[in-house]
């Protein structure tokens, strides 16, 4: 039974997760939280609050201790091969570490994400020229990846993220390495997608981006719900 | 259409990043072959001289008496009993002597003296002309020893025991080398593609992260496992053409191997060893990946 039977247009359903992480370190706990489609919704918290820790779940890189989670209407930890592909294939993922080839340039990065689902060769070109013009990278397109200053390995790991359109995007700290400038250029970015329909979830700490936002924002402290404010879902 | 493209590109990085010890590999799977074939080969042309030889493979059943038309019939069925045969032929003392007198032609006066019954009677058995029957020849006489009424049973005993057990020997090799064969194909296949998945861990798995099917990750993986398997083959049976040739050339002219024809693998043979080497390089690859794939 993968269907939801809870909310018709909701993205994300948690119903009471948890995770510990083995031997005995909670990041998690008893977390309930429903995220409409089409939403942006911000994740703020301490250093160890479980930021990172709540996006690995809803992206299937963890398996919460306890309690239910739906994507898209999908349990997505009893998902499994061509299935899970397929889900994945639309959940975008900027990881607060990256995960770039370093040995790969930085247009094969991005282009990985769209390569996956067989997009046209051309298609793909084009969509990562667009993406790093919006990101100010455009002179790095043949650049190895481990060759790129934090910052711009940031700005190559979110483009990656969005680059094959996904209808969920996860992005974990994604203006850290970031003047306020290019932090503006990747906001940008973000709110197109989230206007083209995408839901987006960003963990941040960076006051900036979510200060006068009028979305969403919960805040955990020592992976529990501290607060949510904001937005009004009706 | 794309899959394919994709497939490819796939299967080209790994090549770049991992040549040398594809070329290792590929060169212990096209030595394997060329040592499983060369044999094979051998044992092949024995079964062609084997098959000659048998051509004149006879058993003579020396009778005490001439059997009746019915003891022949029993005599018949007794030997049926045992395997089916080519020929039987019953030679009646007369006709021994017949022929008898044929061979010693000008010389037949020596027999003169002697009464017409003086040779025994005799049943010539002619088995079928294959490996089998060679290789039971011996329990074949042994069986016809015991028949009611024979003295004796002749066969060319030494040679065809000579032969038989030479046979054996190379088949033991044959059925050695194979083993050999599938080890070394799919264990060496099997680690260089660990090596490979060792080297690009983090690529694929970011690929699981990212959506990639378990098929678009293991394709590219199977795609060089036939590959080795095709390209090992290929070598290893050019290389023992290029032998052949060079043994053919080198003792041309008159001598053993003009007593009879040393052949090359045909179409079908040379397919089959093709197909052998890739499946098993296949398999080799298949479980690499799905290993990492299972994780
Ligand atoms: N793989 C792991 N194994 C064990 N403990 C972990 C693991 N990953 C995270 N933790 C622990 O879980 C808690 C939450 O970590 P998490 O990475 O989710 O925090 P975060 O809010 O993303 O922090 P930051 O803002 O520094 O990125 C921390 O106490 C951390 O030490
Ligand atoms: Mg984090």
């Amino acid at each position: 039974m993968t269907e939801s039977t809870i909310q018709p247009d909701s993205m994300i359903e948690m119903i009471k997760v948890s995770k510990v992480y083995p031997p005995d370190v909670k990041a998690l706990s008893s977390i309930s939280l429903s995220i409409d489609r089409g939403e942006m919704f911000f994740l703020i918290g301490m250093s160890g609050a479980g930021k990172t820790t709540l996006l690995k779940l809803l992206c299937n890189m963890e398996t919460p201790t306890n309690g239910l989670i739906e994507v898209a209407g999908h349990q997505i930890h009893q998902l499994k091969g061509a299935k899970l592909a397929k889900i994945r294939q639309k959940i975008g993922v900027a990881y607060q570490d990256f995960k770039l080839l370093d040995n790969r340039t930085v247009a094969e990065n991005i282009a990985i994400s769209m390569e996956v689902s067989y997009k046209k060769p051309t298609i793909i070109k084009k969509r990562v020229r667009d993406l790093l013009d919006q990101l100010l990278l455009s002179d790095k397109h043949d650049t190895m990846a481990g060759e790129l200053s934090r910052g711009e390995q940031q700005r190559v790991a979110l483009a990656r993220a969005v680059a094959n359109s996904p209808t969920l995007i996860l992005v974990d700290e994604p203006t850290g390495n970031l003047d306020s400038t290019t932090t503006a250029r990747v906001m940008n970015l973000l709110n197109k997608c989230n206007h083209a329909g995408a839901t987006i979830i960003i963990a941040t700490h960076d006051e900036s981006i979510y200060r006068n936002s009028q979305h969403r924002i919960l805040e955990l402290r020592e992976g529990k719900i501290f607060s949510l404010q904001g937005g009004s879902p009706s | 259409m794309n899959f394919w493209f994709a497939v490819l590109r796939q299967a080209g990085r790994n090549l770049r990043q991992t040549w040398p010890s594809q070329i290792m590999t590929l060169l212990t799977v096209g030595l394997s072959v060329l040592l499983f074939a060369l044999f094979f080969l051998i044992y092949q042309n024995m079964l062609n001289v084997g098959d000659k030889l048998g051509d004149d493979l006879r058993l003579i059943v020396y009778l005490q008496e001439e059997p009746g038309p019915e003891m022949q019939e029993q005599l018949r069925r007794k030997i049926t009993n045992f395997d089916e045969v080519e020929q039987i032929k019953f030679i009646s003392k007369e006709d021994a002597y017949k022929r008898f007198s044929e061979q010693l032609g000008d010389d037949r006066d020596v027999l003169d003296d002697l009464p017409t019954d003086f040779l025994p009677a005799s049943i010539e058995v002619t088995p079928k002309k294959n490996l089998r029957s060679l290789a039971q020849v011996q329990l074949f006489s042994e069986y016809l020893n015991k028949l009611p009424g024979t003295i004796k049973v002749q066969y060319g005993q030494e040679w065809v025991e000579r032969f038989f057990y030479f046979t054996k020997l190379v088949s033991l090799v044959v059925v050695l080398s194979g083993s050999l064969l599938i080890l070394t194909s799919i264990f060496k296949v099997a680690h260089t593609i660990r090596l490979t998945i060792i080297n690009r861990q983090a690529e694929l798995e970011l690929l699981k992260l990212v959506g990639a099917t378990n098929n678009y990750i293991r394709t590219p993986f199977l795609m060089e496992g036939l590959l080795q398997g095709l390209l090992g083959a290929l070598a290893g049976i050019a290389a023992l053409y290029l032998i052949y040739t060079w043994i053919k050339l080198k003792f041309s002219g008159p001598g053993l191997l003009h007593l009879f024809d040393f052949t090359f693998f045909n179409g079908p043979t040379i397919f089959t060893i093709i197909v052998i080497s890739i499946t098993l390089c296949a398999v080799g690859s298949y479980t690499s990946i799905q290993k990492f794939l299972r994780k």
